[in-house]
């Protein structure tokens, strides 16, 4: 899939990730990847600058966890990030409805 | 040292990208530190599922650097908008006074050939006379003020240039060594790996080797157009500084093939 589109909403996509359950980097971007089938992987440095951005607009929080002898940071959804996940999913299933019914599916 | 050794280690893809982002990032020294232990702890997982599918230990880490993407776009910064790091300014500056300090030496050794010229096919042959009606007597008393041997004000002007040539010769030579000696100077003090990579292994050897060559063949040209348009005249200086501007593209090439040998290739960017 063209990264142009997943970029546009690389935030809610990681959003949903989270709501399954907190995630380091690696993890999230592998539990994208596994529940897109594949069809979303872009470069995994990507989802960096955007995990700073939701944690700083206060819809993630993270924390430092210790596994298999590294520190790893550990992010989880805020109340707010759930707020605001659930509103853009909605958003997003009545424009993706409506772009299929103008295509016709 | 070469401008390229030490180079950094050729099986190290995982430190050498964790180098890169560390020169790229900037911010609170906290949140600088957080961001690397992160891409750290990325890398170091991406790699380990490479070598769980059986890769090598290189071959897996250069796969997770691969997969994470340039650093740019880990740091979220345009590389267009990223400010010089400090170890850049200095892997530049070694660069700088290496390609600056040989381009010296080699017009210091243009000049030694234009004098060797010179007294083989006279004056003319190196410097140009100026055009007549372009000097005045006082000129001509002037050069042959300084030449008591010859009553051809000509001879004496072009004697004068030549000699023009000797001093700005001896005057390079003397800064180009300069600059050779600060090139040694920073590449005893700055050994650490940041400054090492902080330009492609190679590069100011390549800079070096492209503009020597460029000078070799624009002065070249000039002279083929000397020689055969103004029957020579003038010939003398761009010969010499075709010839010196070929061995130091020389030096150059020499340097970047030991290096090639020592690295195994010239390191990633």
């Amino acid at each position: 899939m063209k990264s142009e589109k997943l970029k546009g909403n690389l935030d809610m996509l990681l959003l949903a990730v989270l709501a399954a359950g907190p995630g380091h980097g690696y993890s999230i971007i592998t539990r994208l990847r596994d529940r897109s089938s594949g069809a979303f992987d872009l470069p995994e440095g990507t989802v960096y600058p955007a995990l700073h951005r939701l944690e700083t607009g206060g819809l993630l929080d993270s924390g430092w966890d210790v596994v298999a002898g590294r520190r790893r940071r550990l992010y989880r959804l805020t109340p707010a990030g759930e707020r605001h996940l659930a509103r853009e999913a909605t958003e997003w299933r009545a424009f993706s409805g409506s772009v299929s019914l103008v295509l016709g599916n | 040292m070469t401008d390229q050794a030490p180079a950094p280690d050729a099986g190290e893809p995982i430190e050498d990208y964790l180098d890169r982002l560390l020169l790229s990032l900037s911010g609170p020294p906290r949140s600088v530190r957080h961001t690397l232990a992160e891409i750290e702890a990325h890398l170091h997982d991406a790699a380990a599922d490479e070598l769980a599918a059986g890769r090598s230990q290189e071959e897996a880490e250069r796969i997770a650097v691969a997969r994470i993407g340039a650093v740019h776009e880990v740091s979220g910064r345009s590389p267009l908008f990223s400010r010089p790091s400090a170890a850049f300014v200095r892997r530049t500056a070694m660069a700088g006074s290496l390609i600056g300090g040989v381009a010296l030496i080699a017009y210091a050794v243009s000049a030694a050939i234009s004098w060797a010229l010179a007294a083989i096919g006279g004056g003319e042959f190196v410097t140009a006379p100026f055009p007549p009606g372009t000097y005045t007597a006082t000129d001509c008393a002037h050069w042959l003020a300084g030449d008591p041997s010859t009553r051809s004000c000509v001879a004496a002007m072009t004697r004068d240039h030549v000699g023009d040539i000797i001093l700005q010769g001896i005057a390079a030579g003397l800064l180009g060594v300069l600059a050779l000696l600060a090139f040694g100077v920073m590449r005893q003090r700055w050994q650490d790996r940041g400054t090492l990579i902080a330009l492609p292994v190679g590069s100011a050897e390549a800079v070096g080797a492209i503009l020597a060559v460029v000078i070799a063949a624009i002065s070249a040209r000039d002279a083929f157009h000397l020689a055969t348009v103004e029957r020579g005249l003038g010939a003398g200086q761009p010969i010499a500084i075709a010839i010196a501007a070929l061995c130091a593209a020389a030096f150059f090439g020499l340097r970047l093939y030991r290096g090639a040998r020592t690295t195994g290739g010239f390191a990633r960017a």
